[in-house]
């Protein structure tokens, strides 16, 4: 839920009087003059070196991958590059028209400041979704495999991804009721449930094998329940673990850092041309994803000039869903997925309506000190809050995205003792 | 060009909804929005009217191979579902886009009570959902195990999705025309990845001597065309409209006579491949038939809902695709005759020759309640200077039945030039 007070239609006298003993306005709220906030790049490249370095590393020096892969891998990187700058560029002129159709927010965080009296512009997603739409597309040229299992894959994939945008995008505009809302993802799904040709079976904990009695267990079409149901959870979990400037893109590009890591050991480490290929397919995604997500965090990052908006939060999600599916790893997702899971049973009790749910689950913040104080909501932001006592709306991002890497990291290790006793 | 009045986001404020005792088809208030109710006869002949002769060659003329002919009828079950759906969908659609201010008002009815209307804008993005989710699941129901199957239908899919998000940006964000152009030829990308085709056209027999070869490769020439086809089509449609139904109807006439072509190529042709190619199609014009159809219960004169670009470059797109991936993009631009008139007839306007205003729409005269042609190049215009005034109603109705005639003649033409040709 991006928790931005979203004026309603009725409100629509653009001529928003602001209080009349207000001297100084941080950017021009209206019209043709109106100028963003140039993109904190140096933060980006900080968040980038930190996130790409030890991947890029992992990839040219410390394995030994096959050239063939390792080509596409660097011409995606490319494109993804170029993707970057694309999506940096468009991001004002883009802001510029959604402001002009009245799509904006206020910032809840910095209410009773003059920031909170800015119109944020909302839902720049859509550029994130269309140049990475356009860079994957592209990209096809580049992978010369004649595999046309690949080609079904990655055309279905993108189709999901693709009707995911769209569907995100539509709910955007037209803020459909939040039960529509849950199902949707699952609508976008089914290119990819279609599609897919993969194994539907599953290995069972040695352990459990005696209780279970098969070391295999063939779920056929539970499985692609189990898919859609993934694909429902990621987009949803990333949407309600929101609501401070710069959370939802940060928790996505530190996840898909732990993808691209991940993908690069599995390749690295294996000798099976079919799993190497899975986890080149989750590159080919990932990558862009991740390239066209700085790109805008440069701009939403605090403090926020644009709002990412739902087309963002249900794009990204759909995916990390689609690549952890395409490329075999989904439970390994999910273990990156940890403080999204976390912050969804903290909320359930909310969602299912036993306690009362209020439109926003945002913390409070104080504008006098500027910090934020947890309430007793049941998410992830507030409860941090409530442990580790009050903090600057910043900072508390910064902790929640070094918590979602501890997260991955954790998932790391968890993989590397379990692997002989696990699997 | 979606030819209505475009409020802008400054003038919504000062709309003039005062206590005129008018009695207009919905209140302003837009709690109490109700919707016309779909003119479900006008639909129930039109549809008569399109897809009967469709059906009696596929079920009775032709004998057509058994599993063929089941997925093909399969898909047409889907599609009628579709239909329904879409139905019942653009009511509520149309209340939310109201909500967030998506409305014009009819220009063709300026001066009369029904021009204060707020119409819905945009109801285009229904039926590309319904479109959407209806092919989607189709593949479920089609057990070809061939992959390149797969891989043309969902680069199909992957085109004509983007194709609608893209339509839906700029009717939400009002992209500039210059963007508006290209934004096909992105659309069409994953099909010109996929496609795996034959890149080669025939030479017409009488210029083979010229031309000194039956058969040329045009490569990646070839692929530029598709572009181009895809950005022609999605444009012209958007070009040629400003009528009450002009657009949906454009749409399903030219659909009707794609669907007889694909039935009389799958008839008469003992080729799979062939017939592989021309079933492609009807997979998907069959359902994009069944969801235009049900927004234009809603569309049909007098409009209730008007479509927005969305459906404009959405029906446009699926065209081209089915044109490209069925193999038949020549008699599909045939099909496009009024079409490419229209287009010709716009260039001096299109390319600032002449002067070109924002609107190119016939003049209504709000006393007579008919339509005068103007000097601008549309072929509404030319048809009203050669015709004389017309209501909205009767031209548009003129003009499909030109379009029907001019799909006929296609036909016509494919018949004597049979032997002749190729």
């Amino acid at each position: 839920m991006t928790a931005r007070k979203r004026t309603s239609s009725a409100v629509t006298n653009p001529e928003n009087p602001p209080p009349a003993t207000k001297e100084h306005k941080p950017t021009v709220a209206s019209g043709e003059d109106f100028r963003l906030a140039p993109p904190k790049l140096g933060v980006i490249f900080v968040i980038s070196s930190l996130l790409c370095s030890l991947y890029l590393y992992l990839l040219c020096f410390h394995y030994n991958v096959d050239d063939e892969l390792k080509r596409p891998i660097l011409i995606n990187a490319g494109l993804s590059l170029v993707g970057f700058f694309v999506t940096l560029k468009l991001i004002p002129v883009a802001a510029r028209y959604v402001l002009r159709r009245n799509m904006f927010g206020f910032d809840i965080n910095k209410r009773g400041t003059p920031q909170g009296e800015v119109k944020v512009p909302e839902s720049l997603g859509i550029v994130v979704g269309i140049v990475f739409l356009i860079v994957a597309i592209i990209f096809q040229f580049f992978n010369f495999t004649e595999d046309s299992l690949w080609l079904v894959e990655y055309n279905a994939a993108l189709a999901s991804i693709c009707f995911m945008i769209l569907l995100g995008f539509v709910d955007d505009v037209l803020d459909v009721p939040w039960r529509v809302k849950l199902l949707l993802p699952s609508f976008a799904t089914l290119p990819l449930l279609m599609a897919y040709a993969g194994h539907t079976t599953i290995v069972i904990p040695k352990p459990l094998v005696s209780y279970v009695g098969l070391k295999i267990l063939d779920l056929g079409r539970i499985y692609k329940l189990y898919m859609a149901l993934l694909a429902v959870f990621c987009t949803n979990s990333i949407n309600i673990h929101a609501g401070l400037n710069g959370l939802e893109i940060g928790q996505t590009v530190v996840i898909a850092a732990a993808i691209l890591i991940h993908n690069v050991m599995q390749i690295g480490a294996s000798v099976d041309s079919e799993l190497r290929q899975a986890h080149a397919f989750s590159i080919y995604l990932t990558q862009p994803l991740m390239a066209t997500s700085l790109a805008m965090l440069a701009f939403n990052w605090y403090p926020s000039a644009v709002f990412v908006g739902d087309t963002y939060t249900v794009f990204a999600g759909m995916t990390m869903a689609v690549v952890g599916i395409l490329g075999h790893f989904s439970e390994t997702l999910l273990i990156f997925f940890l403080p999204q899971v976390l912050n969804f049973l903290l909320s359930l009790p909310q969602l299912a309506g036993i306690v009362k749910c209020p439109r926003h689950r945002l913390p409070k913040f104080d504008p006098a000190t500027g910090l934020l104080t947890g309430t007793k909501d049941g998410t992830l932001v507030n409860v941090y809050l409530r442990i580790f006592g009050r903090k600057s709306e910043k900072s508390l991002c910064i902790h929640l995205l070094v918590f979602q890497a501890l997260a991955c990291a954790f998932c790391f290790l968890l993989r590397h003792f379990l692997a002989g006793w696990y699997k």
